[in-house]
C-alpha cells in the first residue's frame, strides 16, 4: 500500500511524518507546479472549482509515481467538497486499481483514528494517539511561525531575512522529533524577533480572508502574505490548520467546539446562516476587522465558490459601511502571478496612502 | 399597518410557489408575484448581482428589483434543508441575505423564515416567523397554511399522453419551467411534432425512490432529483432522447452533470445532450444543436 494526499500549504508536512512513523509508505505528490495544474484541470470538469483540480492533479502525479491509496478530506455540508471523490473516482477509476479513504471533517477525529488504524494495522492504539497529537503539535507550530512572520516581518527593513528565516524553520521541523517542536519553534520566532529593528512602528493592517484552500496553499495564492510583508504590511488571517484540526479533531470531540455557533454572531447582521465552506467565517472575520480599525481587506477564493459568492454580496457592504479598502480576488486556472501581483501591489499603495493621508 | 407581499418567481418558487402563494391568499394577504422572466428583468439581475454568481440567482435579483416599487415585503424564504438525507445548495442558504445586502432592505422588509428540517415543530416555527412579519394572528395563518399545502399536495402531475416520440428534458425546474430559458427548446421541439417530458410530470415521489442508487454521494436534494430523473428516464422504453439543461456558473451541477453522465447516461442506450446556458441569450447557437440533437434522435429511430 502506498499512501498520498493532496497537497494544501504545510499540511502535507505533518500526515507525511504521522504515515511514517507509523511505518506506511508514502508517496507524496511533487508540489503544485504549473503541469500539476494543467494536468488537474485537463482531467476535471470544466466550471468546477481550482481546489479540485488542482487535488486531481497531485493526485495524478502521484499515482503516477505508483501510490496507489489515496486520502482526502470531505463533508463541508452545502459546498461541493464533499462531492469531490464521487467525481474524482470516475476518472482515476481509468488509472487502475485505487483505494480512496475519505476524512470526513464534521468527525475529523475518529475518521482519522479509524483511518490509521487501517494503513497501520501493527501500530497499537497508544502510538497513533501520539502520532495525531504530534501532527497537531506541528501545525500549531508551523502556525505560530507564519503569525510571528507576519508579524515582525511587517516591521522590519529586511523582510526577506524574515521569510528567509521562517522557511529554514520550517524545514528544520519537518525533520524533528516530537521533543524538538517546541524549541524550534521558540528558536525560529525569537530569531525572527531579533531582526525585527522597528518594533514601535504602526504598519497597515490588513484581513486576508476566504476560502480556506486557497488561503493556505502559497501556490495558488501566489504567496500573497510574503508580497505583503515585503510592501511592510501586516497580514492577519483567521484560517490556520493547526488550530483548526485541534479544534475539529479534540475540541470537537469532546463537544466543547462548534465553528458554526463561533461564527454566526461575528457575522450578523450582514450573514445570518451557515451557508457552507468557509463564507460564515470570511464575513464574521471581515466585521470583525472592520470594528478593530484594519486598513483594508483582502478576500481571496477559487472561481465559483458558492459560499464565499454569497460572502462577497455581504463584504461589499461592509467595506461599505466602514469605509474600508476591499480588494477580491478570484482565483481560477488562468490566473497569471502578473495580473494578481499587480493588483495586490496597487492595493497596498492605496492601502498606504490612505493610511498615512490622515 | 399596510402590508403588500411580493413572491419573485424564480428559484424555489418553480417548486413550492403555489403553496406560497395560496398560503398569503387564503390569509387574504395581498400578494403579487413578479411574472415571467424576461429581457429587463435579466438585465437588471445581471447588473445587481456578483458578475460570477449563477444565473438563476441573477435572475432572482431582478424578479426582487421589479418587485420593489409596489410591495411592502418581498417573501425570501431560506430553504436549508427539507429531506431529511438532503441539503440545498449554499445559494439558497444564504438567498435572503444576499436579497438584503444588495437591496440593502431592512430586516422588517424581507419574510425569511429559516426551512430547516422537515419536521413539524420546524413548520410551525416557520409558519409563525412568516405570521409575525406580516402581522397576521396565528390561528388564521395556520389554517391558511393547512389550505393551501393541501391543495399544493393535491396537485398531482397529470398524465401527458403517450402520442410518440417522446424526448425528455430534464435540469432544475427553475431553469425548466421558465419559458425565458428554455422557451426555444420546447417550443422546437413542439414544432416538430415532439413530445416533451420533464421531471415535473413525474411523481416527486418516483423521483426520489429513483435518487436512492446515488444516496451516499449526492447530498444536494435538486441534484438527487436531477439525477432520479435521469435514471428514470433511461429505463423508460418510449423516450427517445434526453436534453439534459443546466446553467452557467451553477456549481452543483458542475459536478453532478459529469456523475450522471458516466453513472446514468453512458450506461444506457439513449441519446443525450447537455446544455450549459448563461446569459448571453442568442438562441441561433442553442437551436443548431438541438436540432442536430433531433436528427440525431430521428435518424436512430428509423434504423
Amino acid at each position: 500500500m502506498k499512501v498520498t494526499y493532496p497537497h494544501m500549504g504545510y499540511l502535507n508536512m505533518p500526515v507525511s511524518k504521522m504515515l511514517n512513523n507509523l511505518g506506511v509508505e508514502v508517496i507524496e505528490a511533487p508540489p503544485i507546479s504549473k503541469k500539476t495544474i494543467e494536468l488537474g484541470s485537463l482531467y476535471s470538469p470544466e466550471g468546477v472549482c481550482l481546489p479540485y483540480k488542482i487535488n486531481m492533479g497531485n493526485f495524478i502525479e502521484s499515482i503516477d509515481q505508483g501510490a496507489d491509496t489515496l486520502v482526502s478530506v470531505c463533508g463541508a455540508g452545502k459546498c461541493r467538497l464533499g462531492f469531490y471523490n464521487a467525481v474524482q473516482k470516475i476518472y482515476l477509476a481509468e488509472k487502475g486499481q485505487i483505494q480512496f479513504y475519505m476524512l470526513d471533517t464534521n468527525h475529523l477525529f475518529s475518521d482519522l483514528y479509524r483511518f490509521l488504524r487501517t494503513v497501520a494495522p501493527r501500530a497499537s492504539r497508544l502510538v497513533i494517539l501520539k502520532n495525531m497529537a504530534m501532527g497537531i503539535k506541528l501545525l500549531k507550530a508551523l502556525d505560530a511561525m507564519n503569525e510571528a512572520k507576519n508579524f515582525y516581518g511587517a516591521r522590519t527593513n529586511s523582510p526577506e531575512q524574515i521569510i528567509d528565516i521562517c522557511r529554514g524553520g520550517t524545514q528544520e521541523l519537518a525533520n524533528s522529533t516530537y521533543k524538538k517542536i517546541n524549541f524550534i519553534r521558540d528558536f525560529t520566532i525569537s530569531s525572527i524577533g531579533a531582526i525585527c529593528n522597528n518594533n514601535q512602528c504602526r504598519p497597515p493592517r490588513i484581513a486576508l480572508i476566504g476560502e480556506f484552500y486557497l488561503l493556505l496553499e502559497p501556490y495558488v495564492n501566489h504567496s500573497i502574505e510574503d508580497l505583503l510583508i515585503k510592501q511592510g504590511i501586516e497580514v492577519k488571517k483567521f484560517v490556520y490548520t493547526g488550530n483548526w484540526v485541534y479544534s475539529n479533531t479534540l475540541l470537537q470531540a469532546l463537544g466543547l467546539y462548534s465553528e458554526e455557533k463561533a461564527y454566526l454572531d461575528q457575522a450578523k447582521p450582514y450573514l445570518n446562516y451557515h451557508v457552507g465552506g468557509d463564507g460564515l467565517k470570511s464575513v464574521g472575520s471581515a466585521l470583525q476587522c472592520a470594528r478593530d480599525g484594519y486598513d483594508g481587506i483582502i478576500h481571496i477564493y477559487p472561481f465559483g465558490c458558492m459560499p464565499e459568492v454569497v460572502a462577497q454580496s455581504a463584504l461589499k457592504n461592509i467595506a461599505n459601511d466602514y469605509n474600508l479598502p476591499l480588494l477580491t480576488l478570484s482565483i481560477d486556472e488562468h490566473s497569471s502571478d502578473v495580473g494578481i501581483i499587480t493588483r495586490i501591489e496597487a492595493f497596498a499603495d492605496c492601502i498606504k496612502r490612505k493610511k498615512y493621508q490622515h | 399597518m399596510h402590508v403588500h407581499v411580493g413572491i419573485p418567481q424564480a428559484m424555489l418558487y418553480h417548486e413550492f410557489g403555489s403553496l406560497w402563494a395560496d398560503f398569503f391568499r387564503y390569509a387574504d394577504i395581498p400578494v403579487s408575484i413578479s411574472g415571467e422572466t424576461n429581457k429587463q428583468i435579466l438585465d437588471r439581475g445581471t447588473l445587481l448581482g456578483i458578475d460570477e454568481s449563477c444565473l438563476p440567482l441573477k435572475v432572482y435579483l431582478g424578479h426582487v428589483d421589479s418587485l420593489l416599487s409596489e410591495c411592502t415585503h418581498i417573501f425570501v424564504p431560506r430553504v436549508v434543508q427539507y429531506h431529511r438525507n438532503f441539503l440545498f445548495c449554499a445559494k439558497f442558504a444564504g438567498l435572503p441575505d444576499v436579497v438584503r445586502n444588495t437591496f440593502r432592505l431592512s430586516p422588517e422588509q424581507i419574510i425569511s423564515p429559516n426551512v430547516e428540517y422537515k419536521s413539524s415543530v420546524n413548520q410551525l416555527q416557520s409558519l409563525y416567523t412568516t405570521c409575525q412579519a406580516i402581522g397576521l394572528s396565528a390561528v388564521p395563518g395556520y389554517l391558511a397554511y393547512r389550505r393551501a399545502l393541501k391543495s399544493w399536495r393535491a396537485d398531482v402531475p397529470g398524465d401527458i399522453g403517450s402520442s410518440t416520440p417522446k424526448i425528455a428534458v430534464i435540469g432544475h425546474s427553475y431553469l425548466l419551467k421558465d419559458a425565458f430559458f428554455c422557451g426555444n427548446i420546447m417550443n422546437f421541439l413542439a414544432s416538430r411534432g415532439v413530445q416533451v417530458i420533464t421531471p415535473n410530470h413525474v411523481a416527486r415521489k418516483v423521483l426520489y425512490d429513483e435518487a436512492k442508487v446515488f444516496e451516499p454521494d449526492i447530498y444536494w436534494q435538486l441534484s438527487a432529483k436531477i439525477a432520479g430523473a435521469a435514471h428514470y428516464f433511461c429505463r423508460q422504453p418510449d423516450i427517445a432522447g434526453i436534453i439534459m439543461v443546466s446553467s452557467f456558473g451553477c456549481g452543483p451541477d458542475s459536478l453532478v452533470n459529469e456523475y450522471v453522465e458516466h453513472h446514468v447516461f453512458k450506461k444506457s442506450d439513449k441519446p443525450y445532450i447537455i446544455i450549459n446556458i448563461d446569459e448571453h441569450m442568442g438562441s441561433a447557437g442553442l437551436i443548431t444543436r438541438i436540432e442536430a440533437f433531433w436528427d440525431l434522435v430521428e435518424w436512430r429511430q428509423k434504423y
